[in-house]
């Protein structure tokens, strides 16, 4: 259960307005969820979580100290505002205090991001649900496991000279692994609104990769021209925005949009923004500091034009923020949470016609993206379904490959996009997605074969 | 001592659920303490410390689980958690024809705590901040070194478990540790040494005494100018070759090739939906070469100072000792109560949750390559050619444990049984059991060094598990390297 609008703002209104700080920015995050994972016809894990965290930071002068507490009764966070407030005395003088409490001039999107049929669905008939699911992956010969997320959460960030933003939010998801002795295949949806989750269409789609899966054969690892899934796609995207997308990792040097700002990086067919008021992805409209979530573009035509920003970077280099501030316990900066890259103009239908021979690749496993982030090169494998294209038909499913590959050079050899895109997100967490298209790129690079 | 509101709470509750007619229960309060302090190009960048405390029910009704977790601390709070776990266990014991079957444990009364020598939670932040200052100072000492970072972290939690069986279990366990990093840039050219270990805090359980152990006043010196040294240094070639791993990039080779695959758990398809599953299925236990015969791995919840110990798991079963690879032999499951039985076993004591709203699950506890004889200087000098790497800087494996590469942060070439010039942007591929097939040589206990991972990430939701592993340098023949 929430604890609603009035009971959370005011319990942090008064431990802002009663704080000795010059100024005082809380955030609370409160979520109820279930969780149920299952696997060979059992429900193994089923977790109804109820939990809280409010991240507290406070402006002494040029100072500023950081405290996190689970609890809301006044004197938890009295104690917690304390410990942040003898934090700040102790910290580096800023030459400016980075961050606002009072409310933002920019405009908070009227998003609609709580939608009460996704929490009100009886436990039962979602157990029912799986248990079906199970019986029938068991008939047509198939094992099958996954995990379904239903929860609500709601945002709270109250400053001490009047900010005030509260949002409740419903996330929900389902993933489906359907497996046949070695052969696998996954499909998996992510919503705020659980009269978009389509369970038999994802059955359909993981038995259909499983069925096509069966006996994958090796192939001598080199250069491919491959169609990757959205799956695919965003986990390559969300790396980006961890290396690249942040104005950290820009004034820090380590992004791959180091000193090619205005330069064409990748293909014209590539556009990138970040667009928290998105409703094609989990939308949340503003971020830990109260700031409304605004619309950045990364990548426009190929051409590298931003990164996004919180108010402490932002400040550094004299801008306004984008409204992309993390929890106040992390030191990673500033980073993108609402990814989408646009789509093309090929149904995704032609996809495989298009990439005529080639791999098709379902999903990724395991990507890191630290092994030259000037170049973003990433190594990672692929999972649960790649397949030999001849002719613009599938041949055969393949064993899992491992690719290295420069996504600057990748992003830059694009031959299509589909024009429709897939939302792509982890339903406990809730807060972030991606919106990607299909995509096939030329000369993939593939470096080694598992068994 | 846990407070007594809460010994009373969950001893409450344990009645209670008793009386609703559980097959069996268990309660978790967790309170966690955490300090974080990171100073960058000799600014105090980041200070913070949180806490967080709530309580995990877990209750088995006609052999269906039921977990519920709350934060709510009272008697009507933990009444409301109680009636949830049930509530999610009915629901699938109404469906389910497979009913849990739970290894039997004698009920235990015991505690547990961290031996230390100073609680770092008493150490004022300004020592520590100072100590941080004076490191990144000798770091930072260089013109191409552009960013010095010098971080310390230090956790306090304490546990107290109590179950329908009888058990109750407190413990209290305190890490410390930290890291420092020092990017260097010339040109276009950026590369990165950190110590001890990289993109995290190396954790031990211990108290301050600990950070002071680390030197990394001392330490910074030595990590700056490799650093530097690198800026010039000649690209790692392409090539198969006798590999010198150095314990700090061989933790991570045993945490993704040994640690997981060894889960129970992952091994019964429990996690093919997110971290995937194993090679290391229940057929091959016992029979499956996974290495040479030098290659001897252990599980340890009762190492000291290891970040992945403790007396008791989080569902009342003693810390155990359990080679897991013997003399290159699969031998042992890290494995639960209700995981073991399945295949004939009994559990080896891992079932840990990472907070109070989190399940246990099957965990890493600290899963150590054990030494062998010599030094690293005799591995070296028994070397004709080869190359010589440290500190973890990429890693990637398949889902199913198999096909792996791993970046470290610097290598330096061998030559006729000595170490020569640096080499930059190594990394390495192999399929596990080829690989540790072809360990050819692991140095002796002197060398052996431990290191704790706070981030190894598991389950869904996600739980970021603190593990420990151990190892002393390892040589590796027939590697494919090259560069990034």
């Amino acid at each position: 259960m929430l604890l609603g609008k009035s009971r959370l703002t005011e319990a942090l209104r008064r431990a802002a307005q009663s704080s000795p700080a010059d100024q005082t920015l809380l955030a609370a995050q409160r979520s109820s969820q279930t969780t149920l994972r299952f696997s060979a016809g059992q429900i193994h894990q089923n977790l109804h979580e109820e939990d809280l965290t409010i991240w507290i930071k406070v402006a002494c002068g040029h100072r500023s100290g950081v405290a996190t507490t689970s609890s809301f009764k006044q004197d938890a966070l009295r104690k917690a505002v304390d410990a942040a407030v003898a934090i700040a005395h102790l910290s580096g003088k800023q030459a400016f205090p980075s961050f606002s409490t009072a409310p933002p001039k920019e405009i908070v999107p009227s998003i609609e991001t709580y939608f009460p049929d996704t929490v009100r669905r009886p436990l039962e008939e979602t157990v029912r649900m799986i248990y079906g699911l199970s019986e029938r992956s068991r008939k047509a010969g198939m094992s099958l496991a996954g995990s379904i997320v239903l929860g609500e959460s709601e945002l709270s960030v109250i400053g001490s000279r009047g900010l005030a933003q509260y949002r409740p939010f419903t996330s929900g998801g389902l993933r489906l692994v359907a497996t046949e002795g070695s052969a696998s295949g996954f499909a998996a949806q992510s919503f705020r609104n659980i009269a978009e989750m389509d369970e038999e269409a994802l059955l359909e789609s993981a038995w259909g990769t499983c069925r096509l899966n069966r006996h994958p054969q090796s192939i001598p690892v080199g250069k491919y021209d491959v169609l990757l899934e959205p799956e695919a796609v965003a986990e390559i995207l969300e790396w980006m925005g961890t290396i690249g997308f942040g104005a950290k990792q820009l004034q820090e040097r380590t992004s791959f949009l180091t000193g090619r700002l205005g330069e064409k990086i990748m293909d014209r067919k590539i556009s990138i923004f970040d667009d928290g008021s998105d409703p094609a992805g989990l939308a949340v409209p503003f971020d830990l500091e109260g700031v409304p979530k605004q619309r950045v573009p990364l990548i426009d035509k190929g051409r590298a034009i931003g990164v996004v920003y919180d108010s402490h970077y932002a400040k550094l280099v004299h801008r306004r923020s984008t409204g992309h501030a993390l929890p106040y316990d992390e030191f990673e900066g500033p980073l993108p949470t609402n990814l989408v890259m646009e789509g093309g103009s090929t149904p995704r239908a032609q996809l495989l016609k298009k990439l005529g021979r080639g791999l098709w690749i379902r999903r990724f496993h395991y990507v890191n993206g630290l092994l030259d982030t000037h170049e973003a090169l990433m190594t990672g494998l692929t999972r649960d379904g790649t397949f030999l294209v001849k002719n613009g038909k599938v041949a055969g499913a393949v064993k899992n490959l491992r690719f290295t590959q420069s996504m600057l050079e990748a992003f830059s050899k694009v031959a299509a996009l589909s024009k429709e895109r897939r939302r792509v997100a982890d339903p406990a967490q809730g807060f972030s997605s991606v919106v990607v298209p299909a995509l096939i790129l030329r000369d993939f690079t593939f470096t080694g074969q598992t068994r | 001592m846990a407070p007594p509101r809460i010994t009373h709470l969950l001893s409450e509750t344990c009645r209670l659920l008793k009386r609703r007619g559980v097959d069996y229960a268990d309660l978790r309060w967790v309170e966690q303490l955490h300090e974080e302090l990171l100073v960058q190009n000799l600014q105090a960048r980041h200070i913070s410390t949180s806490t967080t405390e709530g309580v995990c029910i877990r209750v088995l009704v006609q052999g269906a689980w039921g977990y519920a977790s709350s934060c709510r601390l009272d008697a009507e709070g933990l009444r409301h958690t109680a009636d949830k776990a049930l509530e999610m266990a009915r629901a699938v014991a109404q469906h389910t024809s497979t009913r849990v079957k739970l290894q039997p444990v004698p009920p235990v009364k015991a505690r547990y705590e961290t031996p230390l020598e100073v609680d770092p939670f008493r150490v004022e932040r300004q020592k520590k901040l100072d100590y941080l200052m004076w490191a990144c100072h000798v770091l930072k000492d260089h013109d191409s070194i552009k960013t010095a970072t010098a971080l310390l972290e230090f956790y306090q939690t304490h546990k107290l478990f109590c179950s329908t069986e009888g058990s109750f279990i407190e413990q209290k366990t305190t890490e410390s540790g930290g890291m420092l990093e020092a990017t260097a840039m010339l040109g276009s050219e950026v590369q990165r040494r950190s110590f001890p270990t990289a993109n995290s805090s190396s954790l031990r359980q211990a108290g301050y005494e600990h950070v002071k152990a680390l030197d990394f006043v001392g330490e910074a010196a030595r990590v700056r100018k490799e650093a530097v040294s690198l800026l010039r240094a000649k690209e790692c070639p392409s090539e198969v070759t006798t590999v010198i791993l150095l314990p700090d990039q061989l933790i991570l080779q045993l945490h993704e090739s040994c640690g997981h695959p060894v889960e129970l758990d992952r091994a019964l398809g429990q996690e093919l939906s997110f971290a995937g599953g194993s090679f290391l299925t229940p057929e091959t236990l016992g029979k499956y070469r996974y290495g040479s015969k030098r290659v001897n791995i252990t599980a340890d919840a009762g190492l000291p100072n290891g970040c992945g110990t403790f007396a008791y798991d989080d569902e009342g079963v003693a810390a155990q000792r359990v080679p897991v690879i013997r003399d290159g032999l699969f031998v042992e499951y890290l494995s639960s109560r209700e995981s073991a039985p399945r295949i004939g076993r009994r559990s080896t004591g891992a079932m840990r949750a990472d907070g109070w709203n989190a399940v246990p699950i099957v965990r890493m506890t600290n899963v150590s390559l054990e030494p062998g004889a010599g030094t690293l200087e005799d591995l070296v000098r028994d070397t004709r050619k080869g190359i010589l790497m440290a500190t973890n800087k990429s890693w990637s494996i398949d889902d199913r444990r198999l096909n792996f590469q791993f970046g470290t942060e610097i290598a330096w070439e061998i030559r006729d049984g000595k170490i020569g010039q640096v080499l930059k942007n190594p990394v390495y591929t192999g399929i596990t059991p080829e690989f540790w097939g072809s360990c050819s040589a692991v140095a002796g206990k002197e060398e052996w060094k431990l290191y704790g991972v706070p981030n190894c990430a598991k389950g869904e939701p996600v739980q970021l598990a603190h593990v420990g592993h151990g190892a002393s340098p390892a040589r590796f023949e027939k590697v494919r390297v090259g560069k990034r």
